[in-house]
């Protein structure tokens, strides 16, 4: 038989990789996302050691790596320390679809948080020429009756007008 | 400093040509053109390799337990072998993983590999899937942000921010331009500034698609030694691994992890910084711009790239800015940055933080060819980015350690 | 504070679009599958053994193995197997079906397939198989629909 000759066809598969997914908010989450649904709050924990907020709030201080089973209530005004303004469409992971553009993410610190800590959500701004750090932000809640227990029960910080 | 029961060195490197695009190999085949390379780099065969430390991203093939797969072509069959997944850092966290079997004594020669094939997933997608399901997925959109233009904009002026980041990323195009294996080269100059300035698409805020890194499909691979192995494998000059060190930041939220602000509104330590501060005092090192000849830095946007100097080496103010504004980092500079062009040019993701290292060790050994730095070289940096802002550092020497 | 009693669970999906590329070598393998229906392997040319399916280079000693490509099969023997009728969501084929290891006539190592027939109770090692490829084929593994008792 003649050497067989190598294909140029190159030969390729695409595929979407979708599944079901369940994750446990547990103790510390669940009490968070409760907070926003039924309350409409926002609730911080703060470290017994170094005294700073987390929000979200996690099982332990990040720093001091101690249990923080403390809560306040934070914001819902606050001020923009960062923010992304998103031009790049990429998939959403949830659905494998790509996402809307322009949107804008927020870093805010909110009120009565202390340390420093910032939050990160959606800012309802796209437009840079509107933006800059140091603005007075405020959470925007999902009305009653459609909050789910979720990061989505806020729908968006939104710029406070004539806030400094 | 933590201690070795014996030093190790790189005896042995090779990489892959890096390119947007390898239809042509499947990823054992690709693996396998980088590992070769570094066996006969070393002048050893197969046999002589103990173990085998193999890494890359999760979720970017969409292929389980790739390590496995690959021994059809990693030179593992048979072998201990051991997989590393850490996000960005993973090259480097690979580097560190092979130097500490050979130096625990438990093996005398290890193979580190670090591989991606971008093309067949979705680099940003797959980023944005490894965030916090509850939160952050909603939010992230991959490793792309403008975070770090909005604090160098905020610090120094939009012209003179903007000016610099594209200063730093045609330098970086200019070292592409000499190195062969390089993916992305565009053969840019500094009176193109302007014009890339507007027209660069917009990613992120002050992000532009010519500020961030590529996503590249690539290989590299490094062969470790015990010490008192090296007399016998005298092909090329042994590279020493000297120090390295990794600093984390809480992996839970952003790509800012704890986004926590000093008084004067700046974001606090970096892991760049707080790893510089371990690795050189450790080593004894005061004047890291002097003291040190070359760095590999892992950087993921010219943005990053630019603000990171000042942390990597413990600079203050505007200083690492008038680096690269007189040309200090260029390959000919007084301290040349990323002579193989960097991750602008070159991003196989999960090999990009083990070719960092790998190139480190080429301009030690005066083989980096056409980019290799026109001076001897004898200390050299390396650094690895992943995750919520982690840094893995390494110190590579010509001459053996004392450790 | 917090207790269990604040945890809840949600329910989510993951997905993220991918591609896989089949290389040169597999390339070849597949393009042969459709355009000649013939299964191929590769020997190597010291052990002089035949694998299937064709690999570009021997793992244990990385001689490459892309010279020599020689027809093995359609027909084989079952090396090992397993039925599967166990039903969920993300099952791509019709239930029942054997998962076997077919060692193919002319090669050395088992290709991992489908084996269908009127009673799998009749799957056993050793038992003769031959492949049937599909009438639709795409330069994929199931351009082999299945293999069936001899």
């Amino acid at each position: 038989m003649p050497p067989k000759k190598l294909s140029d066809e190159l030969v390729h598969r695409e595929h979407m990789a979708r599944f079901p997914q369940r994750w446990s908010t547990g103790p510390v989450m669940g009490k968070f996302l409760q907070a926003l649904r039924d309350e409409k709050r926002i609730l911080a924990n703060v470290c017994p050691r170094c005294g700073r907020s987390q929000v979200p709030p996690r099982e332990v201080c990040a720093v001091c790596r101690v249990e923080a089973m403390q809560f306040e209530e934070v914001g819902p005004a606050g001020t923009l320390r960062s923010f992304d303004v998103v031009f790049y469409a990429s998939p959403d992971p949830v659905t494998g679809q790509s996402r809307e553009v322009p949107y804008a993410t927020a870093y805010v610190e909110l009120d009565g948080s202390k340390g420093g800590a910032t939050f990160w959500h959606e800012l309802h701004e796209t437009d840079m020429s509107k933006l800059r750090r140091g603005l007075r932000v405020r959470a925007v809640f999902e009305e009653d009756g459609k909050r789910t227990g979720a990061i989505t029960d806020i729908k968006y910080f939104e710029i406070i007008e004539g806030g400094t | 400093m933590p201690r070795k029961t014996r030093p190790v060195a790189i005896v042995g490197v090779g990489q892959t040509r890096h390119s947007s695009h390898r239809e042509d190999v499947n990823q054992p085949e690709l693996v396998h053109e980088a590992v070769r390379l570094a066996i006969d780099d070393a002048g050893l065969s197969l046999s002589d390799i103990d173990a085998v430390v193999t890494g890359n991203m999760e979720m970017f093939e969409g292929t389980h337990q790739p390590d496995m797969w690959q021994v059809l072509g990693n030179g593992a069959w048979g072998k201990p072998c051991l997989r590393v997944s850490t996000g960005g850092t993973t090259g480097s966290t690979v580097f560190c993983a092979a130097d500490q079997l050979v130096a625990s004594g438990l093996h005398d020669v290890v193979l580190a590999i670090g591989f991606e094939k971008q093309q067949e997933g979705h680099t940003t997608g797959g980023i944005t899937a490894m965030a916090d399901p509850l939160w952050a997925r909603h939010l992230q959109t991959g490793a792309l942000t403008g975070m770090a233009a909005l604090e160098v904009i905020d610090e120094f002026g939009l012209d003179r921010a903007r000016r610099a980041a594209m200063r730093y990323r045609v330098i970086m195009d200019q070292h592409a331009a000499k190195n062969p294996n390089a993916h992305r080269r565009f053969n840019l100059s500094f009176d193109m500034i302007d014009d890339l300035m507007q027209k660069s698409p917009p990613l992120v805020g002050e992000l532009r698609l010519i500020h961030m890194c590529s996503q590249s499909d690539g290989a590299g691979a490094m062969i470790f030694a015990a010490g008192d192995r090296v007399a016998s494998l005298n092909r090329r000059p042994p590279v020493w691994v000297q120090d390295h060190v990794t600093v984390h930041r809480e992996e839970t939220l952003a790509l800012a992890g704890v986004a926590t602000y000093d008084a004067q509104g700046r974001l606090e330590t970096t892991t760049q910084r707080r790893a510089a501060e371990i690795l050189l005092a450790r080593n004894n090192i005061d004047k890291p711009v002097e003291e040190i000849d070359v760095f590999e830095m892992y950087d993921p946007s010219a943005w990053w790239g630019l603000s990171w100097i000042r942390d990597f080496l413990l600079l203050e103010g505007d200083e690492h800015l008038q680096m690269v504004e007189r040309g200090d980092i260029g390959i000919e500079g007084r301290f040349p940055i990323n002579p193989s062009g960097g991750v602008t040019a070159t991003n196989p993701i999960g090999a990009t933080a083990l070719l960092r290292p790998l190139e480190a060790a080429l301009q030690i050994r005066g083989d980096a060819g056409t980019h290799q730095v026109p001076r001897p070289i004898r200390k050299a940096l390396a650094s690895g980015f992943g995750g919520t802002l982690w840094t893995v550092l390494m110190l590579l020497s010509k001459d053996q350690p004392n450790n | 504070m917090a207790t269990k009693s604040d945890a809840f669970v949600v329910e989510g999906t993951f997905a993220l679009p991918y591609n896989y590329f089949a290389g040169r070598v597999g390339s070849t393998w597949l393009v042969a599958l459709r355009d000649e229906r013939k299964i191929y392997g590769v020997r190597h040319p010291k052990t002089g053994k035949v694998v299937v399916p064709p690999r570009q280079v021997d793992e244990r000693d990385f001689t490459d193995l892309t010279g020599d490509w020689v027809e093995v099969g359609p027909e084989g023997r079952v090396t090992g197997f397993t039925i599967i009728r166990y039903r969920e969501p993300y099952q791509p084929l019709p239930l029942p079906y054997g998962l076997a290891l077919i060692q193919l006539d002319g090669a050395d190592t088992s290709l991992a397939h489908v084996v269908r027939g009127e009673d799998l109770n009749r799957l056993a090692v050793g038992l003769r198989v031959r492949a049937v490829f599909a009438r639709e084929r795409k330069a994929s593994i199931l351009d082999i629909s299945h293999f069936e008792p001899v």
